[in-house]
């Protein structure tokens, strides 16, 4: 009984789909389950996979954070800068990492201690951090990075799978880890339920939010640097727009835009139907701006859908209770 | 004396000549900073860029006041502006008329959707246009017509004379057709803001959607209407970016959302709606666009600082209206005890009755 | 004599398990003020949904004129004249008054005239002998100005039919006057007028008849000169008064805590009092007298601007509700749903929220053996009826979900526990529970502050009462010297014998 409850909600929902599309994917492309390929369907997009781990806990928390694009693009241009320079490479790499940081940290006070919506100033920050990554690197293009750090991404650690793709899935496990099972996580939960409830039980909120947003640049800013390693080059406008697919990741897994819930478990799946959907697209020579827009309309769909259920379901039992106070006269 | 200055100065009016005084002082800096600041020419480039801006600020706003974002508008611009541009270069002897309608049409369609699912679909507007924002730049970049790109060449003169004719001067500066209908929209607006129904209860309803929804007033419909007459304005803009620039990429107008809200938010605009007018607006748009051209144009900093610069300009307008407006509003109204906040949580008792 | 305006004929609702309203029929007539009276969950908010169309009514149906109407939703419940107004009036803040009554209008066309809209809110406010400037937003109204804003808009779309739901639970004596003025004002100009409240005092001074509900039931309706307290008593209740208040046993021990001179600016000032071991201190006072506020800011949630906390004999600045709990200052709160508890998590999570650092384990994990440990030691202890500690606490019966609150608050080993209306909303059973619960923690030690709008209740509890009105601390009453005039005429802000005899 348990197992069919399971199935019928949206993580079953989103599991049928995944398995819809990777059938789909199998009869366009014969190879389309191998090992290969679908190690490289991760790699294509294991940054913003990755920052859609931080932003689950901080859509949980009932912010959002839509600067995450720019301090991706931000933290690269600061290592790229500082490299251009003559600035022995791994302090470039620490100081991309402190640039996270302090984006992180610049976000985290105005909505914790200030009290700003978080919309407003990751809106703000997204336009200020990708200012300040062109005034950087202007209209340039670094690159020359070190060859070990080119490789980082591709080169395959254990088994055939890349350094990035490890990183990814012990992140996540971590993640897994602190959401479900540590204080920390139940804080982000009751707090994104309701902000009042936590405070009033003696929760420090402030902090939680803090670290929250602190913890989104810095992870923002480690994916812009594994994506520097990938393309081998760095822009100002590096990363541009990958808040849409990381939100739509989250929302899409089920986690509710208005806080309190939500399961990674749900994100991962949401994650594999993108990365198997855009694989697909990709196949079929869709551009990838169209796929943007597909994305986009998966955004919608994830809260519409579940919103139209809902009010056929009041439908439906508002009639059901006509129908029997009618039977009973 | 109290009471005269309460009648003739709210916290927000102070706002606004605040905003004039800052223009003034950006003016005058700039002005002994840079080389022929007070030229024709560059009175005519910020004017004209400023239109475009403020004409899209204005739809903007108004979804703004119902406590909604619309993320969308750049998106629509750029469609918009492309749409109606290879049409003009397919059909050049379309009438002027029908290609402007074209553009505000289809800008107020795009806008439908976004209200659409905002009203009655019950998604929250930041999901619904970040999702039409990718989905409707996606569009522009399908366009299977032809080139991908419209090329001044291939638009009919009259397209061309409009960004450079000029209305009437004053002297040697020009009031051009995209400022002066920039204009009139704003004026329009600022009457349907202050004195149409529709436009108060614009205000009502990102006031207090719960007492709107109770109370009794139309909100779907209200935030509807918002959505479309964004859309349209949208792509008035289009139409107006078409006639600027002449040539466009997929690209066009990307980003301009940004800029938008930025105008809106500075001028005075609360994102948590209820508050701001469309005099405001056009300030905050005069401003910031004042300030980016300067910026180009002011050989001390390099002109990449001016997105930077953008980014805090908008958080320090938010900060200012958190902090201090807010204290400014307590002096100015009478305030009695002011309620706790478990006392304002205090609906209704017996909600679902409990046993 | 007139026909009735309005005829409620045998209307139930119920919510999944439980019935809100079971077969009730009440009659309004024009020209008269109607109380209805009843404890919490009596039924009276559903009823006042049902008429204004928030609700659906499942059997039943209401005639107005004689004609029976359909009342859909609130704009329909406009159209045939029925109002409420409640005691969270609903206004705009963002508006002026006069845009705040005559926004919802429909009639007046497209175009906003000012003047003329200012000059009829002024007509208007005249009429209701009020002085308000109408060019004003809203927001920093007081909340009798405000309901008075919410009248007006009820005159100003011919209302018939003016529901009001508890409005004097905020005012202070004064505006109470002059809202009754304004209501019999109304009765007279042939409005209905259903006016809900449970405070005896007022009903009897204002009302011309008097329908007592109970349990969702309709039990009488009688003319006010007909109806006695104990009259009154006995329907709302149904046993007698003595029965169910247990008494409180005074051990007083040592001084726990000492507050001088709490001052907040705009909310409370000069409020000094002691706690001792073993003792109730009452806290009364009409709603919106800031009670509440004196225990948030010895709570830390919204800190005072002044005064000292003395506890231990140290001066102590709570500014956050960590440093209360440190110092064993804890605060439960009167809304349960809305900030009390965390509905969709089970009753472990809310019982070890507030200290749930205790449980993690070294590197920060839940250790859920010990959390459910906890929870099933004040399961037993409290008698918290629930088939597992793992359920969610939405599931729970009020007095349930009261006790899973309270437990939350021992949890955290207090030395003061400061209760705010702690049998607001449960049933006559588990009142009575809570209220052994009080006594025994009590005689464990425990200094324990008793907010509460309960007279009866807390003069029941308390070993000493401090009264407050608007703010201001009015005095502090031993158990011997109070009675319930004499705690009114304190909290009401009248020297001498106010109250009505009753």
């Amino acid at each position: 009984m348990r197992r069919l409850e399971w199935l019928k909600s949206w993580e079953g929902l989103l599991l049928a789909i995944l398995i819809v599309i990777v059938v789909l994917n199998t009869f366009t492309t014969p190879h389309y389950l191998q090992a290969q390929n679908q190690i490289n369907l991760f790699q294509l997009n294991i940054e913003k996979i990755i920052v859609a781990l931080i932003m689950t806990f901080i859509i949980i928390n009932a912010e959002i954070d839509l600067s995450v694009g720019s301090v991706m693009g931000l933290a690269g241009c600061v290592m790229a800068f500082l490299f251009e320079r003559g600035v022995p490479f791994e302090m470039c790499l620490l100081a991309g990492l402190l640039t996270g940081v302090l984006a992180g940290a610049i976000n985290g006070f105005m909505v914790a201690h200030v009290g700003l919506t978080s919309l407003i100033v990751t809106l703000a920050g997204q336009i200020g951090y990708r200012g300040l990554a062109h005034v950087l690197l202007e209209n340039r293009s670094v690159g020359n990075f070190p060859d070990w750090f080119d490789r980082l991404g591709q080169q395959p650690l254990v088994g055939p799978f890349p350094v990035a793709l490890i990183t990814f899935f012990v992140l996540l496990i971590i993640a897994l880890i602190i959401l479900q099972w540590s204080g920390a996580g139940r804080y982000v939960f009751v707090i994104g339920y309701n902000r009042e409830v936590a405070r009033y039980s003696g929760v420090n909120v402030r902090r939680v939010k803090m670290t929250l947003f602190v913890m989104s640049g810095v992870i923002s800013a480690f994916a812009g640097l594994l994506l520097a390693a990938r393309l081998g080059s760095m822009r100002g406008d590096t990363a541009l727009g990958t808040e849409l697919e990381v939100i739509t990741m989250v929302v899409l897994g089920g986690v509710s835009i208005f806080g309190g819930t939500g399961s990674l478990f749900g994100v991962l799946l949401s994650i594999l139907i993108i990365l198997n959907l855009r694989n697909g697209m990709g196949l079929l020579n869709i551009t990838g701006e169209i796929q943007t827009g597909v994305i986009g309309i998966l955004l919608i769909l994830s809260v519409l859908l579940p919103n139209i259920g809902r009010g056929v379901r009041e439908a439906w039992s508002r009639r059901r209770r006509v129908q029997r106070i009618r039977v009973e006269e | 004396m109290m009471e005269r200055l309460k009648r003739y100065f709210r916290p927000e009016q102070l706002r606004e000549l605040s905003l004039v005084f800052l223009i003034a002082l950006i003016f005058l800096f700039f002005g002994t900073q840079i080389e022929g600041y007070f030229s024709p020419r560059i009175f005519n480039r910020v004017t004209s860029d400023v239109a475009i801006i403020a004409v899209v600020a204005i739809g903007e706003t108004l979804v703004l006041l119902t406590r909604n974002f619309d993320l969308s508008v750049g998106s629509i611009v750029g469609l918009t502006a492309f749409a109606v541009g290879k049409l003009l270069t397919f059909h050049p002897d379309m009438l002027p008329i029908v290609a402007l309608l074209s553009a505000i049409g289809l800008g107020a369609a795009l806008g439908l959707l976004n209200g659409l699912l905002v009203s009655f679909g019950r998604v929250p507007s930041i999901i619904v246009t970040l999702g039409t924002m990718a989905i409707y730049r996606s569009t522009l970049v399908a366009y299977p017509a032809g080139t991908k790109n419209v090329v001044t060449n291939d638009l009919p003169q009259w397209i061309l004379d409009l960004g450079r004719v000029q209305l009437f001067s004053i002297g040697e500066f020009n009031i051009r057709p995209v400022v002066a209908g920039a204009l009139v929209m704003f004026v329009i607006f600022q009457l349907v803001t202050s004195y149409l129904r529709f436009g108060r209860r614009l205000y009502a309803i990102g006031s207090n959607p719960e007492a709107a929804r109770i109370g009794g007033l139309p909100s779907e419909r209200i935030v509807l209407s918002a959505f479309i007459l964004c859309g349209a304005m949208a792509g008035l803009g289009g139409f107006m970016f078409l006639v600027r620039y002449g040539d466009l990429t997929p690209a066009a107008a990307q980003g301009m959302e940004l800029q938008v809200i930025a105008a809106a938010v500075v001028g005075g605009v609360s994102t948590n709606g209820g508050s701001g007018t469309m005099i405001g607006a056009l300030l905050g748009a005069l401003m910031i666009n004042l300030l980016q051209q300067s910026l180009l144009r002011w050989l001390v900093i390099s002109d990449f600082w001016v997105d930077a610069l953008l980014g805090m300009l908008i958080l320090v307008a938010v900060t200012i209206d958190a902090v201090i407006i807010n204290r400014l509003r307590n002096i100015w109204s009478q305030r009695g005890l002011e309620t706790s906040p478990v006392d304002e949580k205090k609906m209704i008792e017996e909600e679902s009755p409990d046993a | 004599m007139a026909e009735p305006i309005l005829e409620i004929r045998h209307i139930s609702k119920s919510f999944d398990t439980i019935q809100a309203l079971d077969d009730v029929s009440l009659d309004l007539y024009p020209g008269e003020i109607h109380a209805l009276m009843g404890e919490n969950g009596a039924g009276k908010s559903t009823l006042i949904k049902v008429m204004t169309g928030v609700y659906h009514a499942d059997e039943g149906e209401m005639l107005l004129d004689g004609k029976p109407i359909r009342v859909g939703n609130s704009v329909e419940a406009q159209a045939y004249g029925i109002a409420a107004i409640y005691q969270e009036p609903m206004i705009y803040p963002d508006l002026n008054v006069a845009e705040n009554i005559f926004i919802t209008h429909r009639s007046r066309g497209p175009i906003v005239n000012w003047r003329k809209m200012h000059q009829d809110a002024e007509k208007i406010l005249a009429k209701l002998d009020v002085k308000l400037n109408v060019r004003e937003p809203a927001r920093g109204l007081t909340l009798a100005a405000q309901q008075t804003i919410e009248i007006a808009k009820a005159i100003s779309l011919h209302v018939r039919v003016l529901i009001m739901d508890e409005p004097t639970a905020s005012l202070s004596a004064h505006e109470v006057e002059q809202l009754f003025k304004l209501t019999r004002s109304l009765r007279d100009q042939g409005v209905s007028i259903l006016f809900i409240s449970h405070r005896m005092e007022e009903v009897f001074e204002i009302a011309d008849r008097v329908t007592i509900f109970r349990d969702g039931r309709w039990i009488s309706t009688l003319p006010r000169a007909e109806i006695t307290r104990e009259r009154a008593i006995h329907d709302m209740v149904g046993r007698k008064i003595e029965e169910f208040f247990a008494k409180s046993k005074g051990q007083r021990g040592e001084l726990l805590m000492s507050v001088r001179g709490l001052s907040k600016e705009n909310v409370f000032s000069d409020v000094s009092f002691d706690v001792y071991r073993g003792e109730v201190l009452g806290f009364a006072g009409l709603v919106g007298s800031r009670r509440t506020d004196v225990g948030l800011a010895l709570f830390g949630v919204e800190p005072a601007d002044s005064g000292e906390i003395i506890l231990d004999g140290k001066v102590e600045r709570i500014r956050c509700p960590e440093q209360a709990l440190r110092v064993g200052v804890a605060y439960m709160t009167e809304d349960r749903r809305q900030i009390g508890l965390t509905m969709p998590m089970s009753i472990t999570s809310n019982v070890t929220l507030p200290m749930l650092h205790q449980y993690l384990s070294r590197i920060g994990l839940i250790q859920r053996r010990g959390e459910e440990a906890t929870a099933e030691h004040y399961r037993e202890r409290l008698s918290i009826r629930t088939p597992s500690v793992r359920q969610p606490v939405a599931m729970l019966s009020g007095g349930n979900q009261q006790k899973v609150m309270l437990s939350k608050w021992l949890n955290t080993r207090p030395q003061i526990l400061i209760l705010d209306e702690p049998t607001r909303g449960i049933d006559v059973g588990a009142k009575a529970e809570v209220h052994q619960i009080i006594n025994e923690l009590a005689a464990q030690g425990l200094g324990i502050i008793l907010i509460s709008s309960d007279m009866p209740e807390i003069i029941a509890m308390s070993d000493r009462i401090l009264v407050m009105r608007e703010g201001r601390q009015m005095g502090i009453f031993p158990r011997e010297e109070a009675t319930q005039e004499i705690i009114l005429a304190a909290a009401m802000g009248q020297d001498g014998d106010t109250a009505e005899a009753l």
